[in-house]
């Protein structure tokens, strides 16, 4: 049910593309060798890497917390979350995307920020061209016209448990 | 934050009044509430205070204007009925019976679901009010009009007793009623000091008796004076109450029962009052109360009633024996100016009075925790200019030795240069800047102490706010269980961070559930066993150091440990063998454990298995823990301690491989130096002797399974990229280390660290929502250089550690050796006691 109830959701990303003159703003980014990308809206700042302080007993996706202006921030990072890679890595074009999550901003280790792509209706394939069963957190496939590929990502089915 | 903003600014404006208006009437439903229980408190006397029903009347009154205002129908609806009833009530049409004080305990109960229904808190108790709104019909249909044959014996004018408002008539009858004697004062004021003049002699009355009316006469005044009749009810005699009012223009009678007068006495009465006829076109066109003076309510006054009151001694005579009239102060004269005798003092009360309304402002916790986010990042910068202070005065002792050595050189070489006139001078400036920055960073310091310590006096409120509460918990429980209980309180004042008491009313009232479900015993079992029929809980709070302790005290039949283990193994909590091996008290500890419950099933109370359940997760949540200790026929007693306030804390920071932790060091009794030859194993244990006590010690590496790991981890190994700051620049293989003694509720244990960095004052953050459920963690702060210090919870670690062997995780803890320590560990419970005494103290005192 709730996987229809995404569905749904992941299509009205092309109806919400539709709503803004066709165009919607997604930010490009890289994990590893993929490119991905999440709607600019759920961004709240980019932040280049902070000092992060290790939580002992966290999930293994926890790098950990920074403070960012006074406040606490947890950051996750995706290339474990994602299976990905099994340890995470900073280097000078990493960065941290804060975004919000429930109750709370959490930062997001990425390898590399991209660029913004306008993404119109026509360059949004819906997540099951990739196959039937895909995870909630998969909304789209992006495909600007400058040929690159974009997983476009949902981030609250990520923030929910 | 980002999300808040949104909506247009008209909605927020009216979000504004909503919750302006949310919070007033809570306030107001508390107040209610608080009253009620006096209420109940004299009604159980078999007394009454009017002035209290009037208190409450006013309440439901405001409340049915604010609802009206907001379109809350359902409370304004309520209201509306309640009124009624508490009208009845005041002009006592209806009696206070304990049925009458149900309904209106039940309304407050109900007002604050409908306050919480509107704020999205759980569905609108519709059912229920219109329940309360019926039951509250058929009292007002029971109501019988007193009769008003007593007042009918008293030589009182029929005039008098035709403008008598319902609510003085009611007053009269009940004065009468009760036996006491009527008085009639005449007494001329002047118009330009009646205000005061008149409060003065309201002041004098008061401690005799009740005053139930005053009229204008509508003779003997002038264009400056007025005379008026005062009626008083007193329990005294006419001597007494003369010598109370004694003064100029003033003649005092009594009123006489008409059986009993002598005809004598009635000539003594002095011209009778002209008819009401007479008086009510012309109202003495003279005659303008100022404002504040308000003639119609007769009674407005706290204590007035105390002479009315049946079940009370009447209150203490001054000097009964001794005629000194002079003792009295005199009435002011009459041509003196308002301020005089009692004018001051009247217009103190009344400005008192307006202070009270403006100078209160209600403020939104979450502002208040904005203010301790900046004073946190003031304190950061307070550090910042700390360091750059001291390298300016490094430099500045540099400059001038250097200068010193040049100067010295040059005067050998008989070579002044350019130099030597103007080192002298900026030498001096130099110093003289150092001066000052330090003078400035040492009052910045101390200005931003007592910023810190203000806000933190502005977050605690006493605990009394959430007691009252527990208190109408106390009534409506033991009435719906049918035992007697008697709750006393004590510590109400003991004060403690908002954000705290607002969490506590949960665990508390759970906890007092229990006490009246589980441990008073009812009536008859009480008799057999010779307690009285009352069951007594008592309420404790006080502050000890750091902490508050709220104890919850019961006198009832106390846990019985096999009983609670046979209930436990039932519910397959533990098993057979694990129970062979519980010590007394943790079989006590089970009923914090999810799913505990002694019934076999719930009742309307209790029995559902999560009420302790609850109390132990929201009590720990706020940084504090909860014991219990019982004895079985005597009684229960459940202590919380909690951490005076979140916000601000003091903290021992230690480094474990490298990485730096926070350490309350509100729990922490010292910090010695370990040495491995200290340990020993106990059941693959370790634990070390300490002042002739058992210390079961934790490595904190071990706990969060640091070691193996490069120290810092703030990016990988493998990663080419930035290297850490350099808090794992000291050699490794360090030699000594520390035991940092934590202590909470009188458990202990000794967590190992590499090293003692100092002490700091932190304010405290919570970590988010998605770092929640990661154990041993109060909290993180910044250390400054936006370093973040993550804070230990020195409660769940305490606990954590007790309950497994440390950093062995792979061996299943038997789950009763605990207990054992538990027992050892009884001898000594000295919290930071003779820590003086100790060899080597930690470097952080």
């Amino acid at each position: 049910m709730k996987g229809l109830a995404r569905r749904i959701e992941g299509r009205s990303a092309l109806q919400r593309a539709d709503e803004i003159g066709n165009r919607a703003e997604y930010l490009a980014f890289m994990l590893g060798n993929e490119a991905y990308a999440i709607e600019i809206g759920n961004i709240v700042e980019i932040l280049k890497p902070l000092p992060i302080t290790e939580i002992p007993r966290a999930d293994p996706d926890v790098v950990g917390v920074m403070s960012v202006r006074g406040r606490l921030v947890a950051v996750l990072d995706l290339k474990r979350r994602f299976r990905l890679a099994r340890t995470f890595t900073m280097d000078r074009k990493s960065r941290i995307l804060l975004v919000n999550a429930v109750e709370e901003e959490i930062g997001l280790l990425v390898d590399e920020v991209l660029q913004v792509y306008r993404l119109s209706e026509a360059e949004i394939e819906p997540p099951t061209v990739l196959g039937t069963e895909q995870p909630l957190h998969v909304v789209g496939i992006g495909r600007p016209q400058a040929g690159a590929v974009l997983m476009l990502l949902d981030l609250a089915p990520l923030f929910e448990e | 934050m980002a999300e808040h903003s949104g909506g247009g600014r008209g909605d927020s404006a009216g979000d504004k009044a909503r919750e302006e208006f949310f919070s007033e009437a809570q306030e107001i439903v508390d107040g209610l509430s608080r009253d009620l229980l006096v209420l109940d408190e004299v009604c159980r006397r078999g007394g009454s205070d009017a002035e209290l029903v009037n208190d409450v009347f006013r309440a439901v009154h405001t409340l049915k204007g604010l609802s009206g205002l907001f379109g809350a129908a359902m409370m304004s609806g309520l209201s509306h009925e309640l009124e009624n009833l508490l009208d009845d009530l005041r002009l006592g049409r209806i009696e206070l019976t304990p049925q009458v004080l149900d309904l209106l305990f039940q309304s407050v109960e109900l007002y604050g679901r409908i306050l919480g229904a509107a704020k999205g808190d759980g569905p609108e108790p519709a059912a229920e009010v219109k329940a309360l709104l019926a039951a509250l019909g058929q009292v007002a249909q029971q109501k019988g009009g007193g009769g008003g044959s007593v007042v009918a014996q008293y030589e009182l004018d029929p005039g008098l007793l035709g403008v008598l408002t319902e609510y003085e008539e009611h007053r009269l009858r009940t004065n009468l009623q009760a036996g006491l004697s009527l008085y009639r004062m005449r007494v001329q004021f002047q118009l330009a000091t009646i205000d005061s003049a008149l409060d003065d002699l309201k002041a004098r009355t008061r401690p005799h008796g009740e005053i139930i009316t005053f009229l204008p006469t509508g003779e003997g005044g002038d264009a400056e004076s007025v005379e008026l009749e005062i009626l008083v009810a007193s329990r005294e005699g006419l001597s007494v109450l003369g010598e109370a009012v004694a003064g100029p223009n003033l003649t005092i009678e009594e009123v006489r029962r008409r059986d009993a007068a002598p005809p004598a006495a009635k000539e003594s009465i002095r011209p009778p009052r002209p008819a009401l006829s007479d008086m009510a076109p012309a109202p003495l066109p003279s005659f303008a109360p100022p404002p504040g003076f308000d003639v119609p309510q007769t009674i407005e006054t706290d204590d007035y009633t105390e002479g009315a009151r049946t079940s009370r001694p009447p209150p203490p005579m001054s000097p009964t024996g001794l005629p000194s009239v002079q003792s009295f102060p005199p009435p002011p004269p009459p041509s003196a100016p308002p301020n005089n005798a009692g004018g001051p003092q009247a217009q103190r009360e009344r400005e008192l009075t307006l202070r009270s309304v403006t100078q209160t402002v209600r403020v939104d916790i979450r502002k208040l925790d904005h203010l301790m986010n900046i004073v946190g990042e003031l304190a950061i910068v307070r550090s910042a200019v700390s360091r750059l202070t001291e390298r300016v005065r490094l430099h500045e002792t540099l400059v001038s030795g250097r200068a010193e050595a040049a100067e010295g050189g040059w005067s050998r070489a008989g070579d002044a240069g350019p130099w030597r006139g103007s080192a002298g001078p900026r030498d001096g400036e130099l110093r003289e800047l150092v001066t000052s920055l330090t003078r400035l960073h040492r009052s910045f310091d101390r200005h931003l102490t007592q910023m810190q310590n203000g806000i933190l006096e502005v977050r605690m409120v006493p605990l009394g706010q959430v007691f009252d509460k527990l208190a109408r918990i106390v009534r409506q429980i033991s009435r719906e269980h049918d035992k007697q209980v008697n709750l006393v309180v004590t510590g109400a004042e003991t004060e403690i961070d908002k954000l705290i008491v607002e969490e506590l009313s949960d665990p508390l009232m759970h906890m007092i559930r229990n006490a009246i479900d589980h441990g008073i015993e009812d009536r008859d079992e009480r008799m057999r066993v010779q307690k009285p029929a009352v069951g007594t809980i008592a309420l404790n709070a006080f502050q000890k150091g750091n902490h508050v302790v709220i104890e919850v005290e019961d006198d009832g039949k106390g846990m019985d440990p096999p009983v609670i283990l046979a209930a436990a193994m039932r519910r397959g909590l533990v098993t057979e063998a694990e129970a062979r091996e519980m010590s007394a008290k943790d079989v006590l500890a089970l009923v914090f454990q999810p799913g505990f419950t002694t019934r076999e099933e719930a009742t309307s109370l209790s029995g559902r298995g999560v009420g302790m359940d609850i109390v132990k997760t929201n009590i720990a949540k706020l940084g504090g823990v909860v014991d219990i200790t019982s004895e079985v026929g005597i009684g229960t007693k459940m202590t919380i301690t909690l951490p005076i306030t979140l916000a601000i804390i003091s903290v021992l920071i230690v480094e474990v491989a490298g990485r730096t932790f926070c350490m309350p060091l509100a729990s922490v009794e010292e910090a010695i130096v370990f040495d491995d030859s200290m340990v020993r194993t106990f059941e693959g244990r370790e634990v070390m002797t300490q002042r002739g006590a058992t210390l079961p010690i934790a490595r904190l590496a071990k706990v969060f399974q640091l070691e193996g790991h490069r120290a810092g981890v703030w990016f990988n190994e493998d990663a080419k990229t930035p290297t850490p700051p350099a808090v794992s620049a000291r050699p490794l293989g360090r030699p000594k280390s520390y035991v940092v003694i934590a202590t909470v509720a009188g458990r202990r244990v000794g967590f190992v660290v590499d090293r003692l960095v100092g002490q700091q004052d932190i304010v405290i953050k919570a970590l988010g929502r998605s770092l929640k459920k990661v154990r041993g963690f109060a909290g993180a702060t910044e250390l400054g250089d936006q370093r973040v210090g993550l804070v230990l919870d020195a409660a769940a670690l305490i606990a954590e550690v007790l309950a497994n062997a440390p950093g062995d995780s792979a061996r299943p803890a038997p789950v009763g050796a605990s207990g054992e320590i538990a027992v050892v560990r009884r001898s000594d419970d000295a919290v930071g006691g003779g820590a003086a005494g100790t060899p080597a103290r930690g470097g952080f005192a």
